[in-house]
C-alpha cells in the first residue's frame, strides 16, 4: 500500500488530460480516467505552473505535477487553460488610470483578459506585495488582478502608480 | 417566484414568458471579460450571447444536479447531466453569491425538491447612477456622495465648542486688523515726521503707538494660542473616544479579517490629523484669509497701480496648488500606508515575540523591519520633499512682485509722483502679505493630511456591524435557557458553509457535548450562540425569541463563556473575577473563586486577590487561569454556558480540579462544551457529533458507543492515542 504521507509526484508520462464535451477539465491519471478533475496550486505566487496538485471531483489528491511543461502537448495546453480558469487571475497589461472618487479608488485596467474597471474601498487592505515588484490588487467583491511587474510596465502606467505604490 | 435580471431584448424574445432565472455573466466560456447571459425555465437551462445567439442548451431532464465550482477569483457553474459535467457559465468572485444560487435552484428544479429562498445578500448590488459596487447595508454610493461631506462631517466634531472657536475667530480678526497698523504708522513717521526733519510730539505719540500694538497684539495672541490648545485637545479627545467606540461595536467578523495592532496608530495618529486640521488648519485658513483681503483693501487705497504688480504671481501660485493637492494627498496617504505596513509588522513580531525568540529569529525580523523601514524613510522623503521644494518656490515667485514694485515704485518715488513712506508702507504690506501665500502650501499639506486621515476614520465609523441590534429589542428577563437551532447555516465567507443545515432543540438545563474533528464547525457552532456571527440561513431562537430580536447586551448577561485560550485583562485578579459584574463584594468574589477551585492558590498568592495579572495573565499557569476565567463565569451567573476545551492545556491533577468546578458550575444551566478528551464529557446528557459542518450524530454515550458510527471511531482512535501515549510515559 502506498505510504499515505509521502507526496506522490506522478509520473508525467502517466497522465494525460483533455477537456470533455461539456468542456470540463478531465483526464487519467495511473490508469485510472476521471470524468471531472479539479488542478490546484500549491504555491499561487511563487510557482504559477509547478507543484500542481491535481484531484478529483471530490477534492481527494490523486498526484502532484512537477512542472506541466513536462507534459506532452496536448495535457499541457489544456492544465493551462484548466489553471487560467480555477485561479482568475488577469495580468495586467496597462493601468489607464487610478482615481480616488470620494471614498472609493477605480481602476481602469488593460489585462490579457480584457478590460476591466476595479473599485476599492481603500489601497491598505487592497493591495498586497507578494514580494518584487509584484503587486495583487484585490477590489471590494473580490475579484483579483495581478501586475507581475510594475516596473516593466509602460510610462503611462508608472506614472499612474508612482504615487499608490 | 422568478429572479430576474433584465433580459436584453432579443434575448427575452426567444421566450414565451419570463424565465424562472436570468442573470447576466461577466467572464465569456473562454475566461476573458465580457457578458454572457443565462436563463433557466422549468423545461431547460440556456446560455447566450448578447444579441441573441443561443450558445447552449440543456433540457431539464438530462441534469442531474448543478454546482457552482468556485475558485481562486472566479467560478464556474458545472451542470451534472446523464453525459457528464458540462460547464454552462463563468464568472468573478463579484458573482459568485448569485451563481451559488443558480445552482441551489437548478438543483432543486431538477430533483423535483423545494425551491430554495432567495435572499438579498445574494445578488451583487450596484449604484444605480455610476454602476460602482455598494458595500452591504448601506444604500449610499460612496462615488455619487457629496465630496464636500467629510469636511462638514468633520468640522461638526468643533460644533460643542462653537462659542469658544468664535471668540478665538473675534480675537483673530482683531490681531488681523492690529497687526495691520504699525506699517501705516512707519509711513506717517517718514512721511511727516523724519523727511519733513519736523520734530515735535508727533515721533514721540507714533513710537508710543507701535508700542501699544505691540503690546495689545502680544496679549490677544496668548489668549487666542489657550483657547486654540484647550478646543483642540478636547476635539482630540472626542475623535477618539468616537473612533475607539467605533471599533467596540464592530463585528467580530471585521477584527477575524484584520490584524489588531494596527487600530493602536490609527486612534491615535488619525485623529491628532484631524485635529491639527481642525485648529490650527481652520483658524489659520480664516485668519491669513481674512489679513489677506484687509492688506489688499489698504494696499490699494495707498497705491492701486502698484498693488496690481503684487497681484501677478497670484494666478502662478493658485494653479500650482490645485495641481499640486491630488499629488499631495495621494503621497500623504502613502507615506501613512508604509507606516501602517511598519506598524503591522512590529504588531505581528512582538505578538510571537516567543516563536521569535524560540527558533532564534532575530535577526530576520530585524531586517524584515528594516525593509519596511527604509520604505518610509523614502515615502517620507518623498512628501516632505515635495513640500520643501514648494515652499521656497511660492516665496520666490511672491518675491518676485516685490521686485517689480520696488522698480516700478522706486522709479515713482524718483519723480515724485509717490511719497516715500506710501512705498515703505506697501512693501511692508506687501511682505505681510506673502506670509500667508507661503502658507498655502503648508494648508495644503494640512488639509490632505487630515482629509485622508478622515476618510479612513469615517470609513471604520460607516462599517456597519454585522450583527446589528434590532431597533426594539424583546425583552427576555432571566430566561430558562432552552435554546434552538433551525435549519442553520453559516460560513464565515459565504457560498463556504463551516456549519449546513444544523437543528438542533436543547431543553433548558441539559448538558449538550460538541464532538468532531478539528475543523468540523464546533467552535463555530457556539460562536453562533453567542452571536458573534449572524446565521446565513435558518435561525436560533433562545426560549422562543429569535437571537437576533434580542439585543446584544441583553444576551450576553445570559451567557457565560469559558474559552479554550483564557483571556486576562490587565488587572487584578479580583477585577478579573468581577469582569462582567462591577458592583460584586469581596464575599461574591472569594465565593465564586471557591467554586471554581481557585480560591486556594489565590489566597496563597503574596499580594493575594490583588495580584495584578498582565496582558495575558503570564503570572499564573494555563490551570490557574483557567480557574480565574470559570470564576469570571460564575460571578457572571448565566443560564447558558459555554465551555470551549476548557481543560485542553493542563495536566491530569489540574483537569480533575477544573472538572470538579466545572461539574459544580454547570449545574441548573444549559450547557454547551467542546472537549478533545471525550472522557471529559461523560456528564453531558447529549452528545452531538459533528463532521465537516453538519450534524451526524445525537444521542447519549452508551447510545453512540452501541451504534457504533462516526462518535465509537472518535473514541477508539482516541483509546489508541491514549495507548501510545502510555507507552512513551
Amino acid at each position: 500500500m502506498k505510504d499515505r504521507y509521502e507526496i506522490a509526484i506522478a509520473d508525467p508520462e502517466e497522465v494525460i488530460f483533455s477537456r470533455g464535451q461539456g468542456g470540463v477539465f478531465q483526464g487519467v491519471v495511473g490508469g485510472k480516467p476521471y470524468e471531472e478533475l479539479i488542478v490546484y496550486r500549491a504555491f499561487p505566487f511563487l510557482y504559477t505552473t509547478q507543484f500542481i496538485s491535481i484531484r478529483d471531483a471530490k477534492g481527494e489528491e490523486l498526484c502532484i505535477i512537477r512542472d506541466i511543461a513536462e507534459l506532452d502537448d496536448e495535457s499541457l495546453k489544456e492544465i493551462e487553460r484548466e489553471l487560467q480558469f480555477r485561479y482568475f487571475l488577469p495580468r495586467v497589461t496597462r493601468v489607464d488610470s487610478v482615481k480616488q472618487k470620494s471614498d472609493l479608488w477605480l481602476w481602469e485596467l488593460q489585462t490579457n483578459l480584457g478590460a476591466t474597471r476595479i473599485a476599492m474601498r481603500n489601497l491598505h487592505e487592497h493591495m498586497q506585495f507578494p514580494g518584487g515588484n509584484r503587486i495583487i490588487l484585490t477590489d471590494i467583491n473580490g475579484k483579483r488582478c495581478e501586475i507581475t511587474d510594475w516596473q516593466a510596465l509602460d510610462g503611462h502606467s508608472r506614472k499612474q502608480l508612482t504615487d499608490v505604490v | 417566484m422568478a429572479i430576474i435580471e433584465k433580459l436584453p431584448d432579443k434575448i427575452r424574445a426567444r421566450f414565451e414568458q419570463d424565465p424562472l432565472f436570468s442573470a447576466k455573466t461577466d467572464l465569456r466560456s473562454n475566461g476573458h471579460f465580457g457578458e454572457q447571459w443565462i436563463a433557466f425555465t422549468e423545461q431547460e437551462l440556456t446560455l447566450w450571447e448578447r444579441d441573441g445567439l443561443q450558445l447552449l442548451k440543456i433540457g431539464m431532464n438530462d441534469l442531474k444536479e448543478a454546482r457552482a465550482v468556485n475558485g481562486v477569483g472566479g467560478g464556474t457553474l458545472l451542470a451534472d447531466t446523464a453525459k457528464g459535467p458540462v460547464v454552462v457559465a463563468r464568472y468573478t468572485a463579484a458573482l459568485s453569491p448569485l451563481f451559488g444560487f443558480a445552482a441551489k435552484l437548478l438543483t432543486a428544479i431538477a430533483k423535483g425538491e423545494e425551491r430554495p429562498a432567495v435572499s438579498e445578500k445574494e445578488f451583487p448590488r450596484y449604484c444605480p447612477t455610476c454602476d460602482n459596487p455598494l458595500s452591504e447595508g448601506t444604500q449610499v454610493c460612496p462615488v455619487c456622495k457629496n465630496n464636500g461631506k467629510v469636511i462638514a462631517r468633520m468640522l461638526k466634531y468643533a460644533k460643542p465648542y462653537k462659542s469658544q472657536m468664535i471668540g478665538a475667530g473675534f480675537l483673530l480678526v482683531l490681531t488681523t486688523l492690529v497687526e495691520l497698523i504699525p506699517p501705516y504708522l512707519t509711513k506717517v513717521m517718514i512721511d511727516d515726521v523724519l523727511q519733513p526733519k519736523n520734530m515735535g510730539s508727533a515721533l514721540l505719540t507714533i513710537v508710543a503707538g507701535l508700542g501699544l500694538t505691540a503690546l495689545l497684539l502680544s496679549v490677544m495672541q496668548t489668549v487666542r494660542g489657550l483657547i486654540g490648545v484647550w478646543v483642540g485637545s478636547k476635539l482630540m479627545g472626542d475623535l477618539r473616544k468616537d473612533i475607539y467606540s467605533a471599533l467596540m461595536r464592530l463585528s467580530l467578523a471585521f477584527f477575524d479579517r484584520r490584524q489588531t495592532s494596527q487600530f493602536i496608530g490609527r486612534v491615535n495618529s488619525d485623529s491628532e490629523a484631524m485635529r491639527q486640521f481642525m485648529t490650527d488648519g481652520v483658524i489659520w485658513v480664516s485668519g491669513e484669509s481674512l489679513r489677506v483681503i484687509a492688506i489688499f483693501v489698504i494696499m490699494f487705497s495707498l497705491d492701486w497701480k502698484l498693488t496690481l504688480f503684487a497681484l501677478l504671481p497670484m494666478p502662478f501660485m493658485v494653479i500650482v496648488s490645485m495641481k499640486m493637492w491630488p499629488k499631495i494627498g495621494r503621497r500623504w496617504y502613502q507615506q501613512w500606508r508604509s507606516i501602517f505596513r511598519l506598524n503591522v509588522l512590529v504588531g505581528d513580531s512582538l505578538q510571537g515575540i516567543r516563536v521569535v525568540k524560540a527558533f532564534g529569529q532575530e535577526s530576520t525580523e530585524m531586517s524584515r523591519y528594516s525593509e519596511a523601514n527604509r520604505e518610509v524613510v523614502r515615502h517620507n522623503i518623498r512628501i516632505e520633499g515635495l513640500w520643501q521644494g514648494m515652499f521656497p518656490l511660492f516665496s520666490f515667485i511672491a518675491g518676485l512682485g516685490t521686485l517689480l514694485i520696488w522698480y516700478n515704485g522706486g522709479r515713482s518715488v524718483l519723480q515724485d509722483e509717490l511719497q516715500l513712506g506710501t512705498l515703505m508702507a506697501l512693501i511692508a504690506y506687501l511682505t505681510m502679505l506673502f506670509g500667508p501665500l507661503q502658507w498655502v502650501s503648508q494648508m495644503i499639506n494640512w488639509a490632505s493630511n487630515a482629509l485622508s486621515a478622515a476618510d479612513r476614520v469615517f470609513e471604520i465609523m460607516d462599517t456597519p456591524s454585522e450583527v446589528p441590534d434590532v431597533r426594539d429589542p424583546a425583552p427576555i428577563g432571566t430566561i430558562k435557557g432552552e435554546v434552538a437551532f433551525n435549519r442553520v447555516t453559516y460560513g464565515y465567507e459565504k457560498h463556504h458553509p463551516v456549519i449546513k443545515d444544523i437543528s438542533l432543540h436543547v431543553k433548558p438545563g441539559e448538558m449538550i457535548g460538541l464532538v468532531g474533528h478539528s475543523g468540523a464547525g464546533k467552535s463555530t457552532f457556539i460562536n453562533m450562540i453567542c452571536r458573534f456571527y449572524d446565521t446565513d440561513e435558518g435561525s436560533i431562537t433562545i426560549d422562543g425569541v429569535d437571537l437576533r430580536r434580542i439585543s446584544q447586551s441583553d444576551l450576553r448577561k445570559q451567557i457565560g463563556v469559558v474559552l479554550q485560550e483564557t483571556f486576562l485583562f490587565d488587572g487584578t485578579i479580583a477585577e478579573n473575577i468581577a469582569y462582567s459584574k462591577p458592583d460584586a463584594t469581596p464575599i461574591d468574589i472569594m465565593r465564586a473563586a471557591k467554586i471554581a477551585n481557585a480560591h486556594d492558590f489565590i489566597v496563597r498568592l503574596p499580594d493575594g486577590y490583588d495580584t495584578r495579572v498582565g496582558e495575558r495573565g503570564h503570572r499564573l499557569s494555563g490551570g490557574e487561569k483557567q480557574r480565574v476565567s470559570i470564576a469570571r463565569a460564575i460571578i457572571h451567573d448565566p443560564r447558558i454556558l459555554i465551555l470551549d476545551e476548557a481543560t485542553a492545556s493542563v495536566d491530569t491533577e489540574t483537569e480533575r480540579q477544573i472538572q470538579e468546578a466545572i461539574t459544580r458550575l454547570i449545574e441548573g444551566r444549559t450547557t454547551f462544551a467542546i472537549a478533545h478528551r471525550l472522557s471529559t464529557l461523560r456528564n453531558a446528557d447529549r452528545l452531538v457529533v459533528l463532521e465537516r459542518g453538519k450534524i451526524v450524530e445525537v444521542g447519549t454515550h452508551e447510545e453512540l458507543l452501541d451504534r457504533k458510527g462516526a462518535y465509537h471511531k472518535l473514541v477508539e482512535a482516541q483509546q489508541e492515542l491514549s495507548k501510545i501515549k502510555g507507552v512513551e510515559g
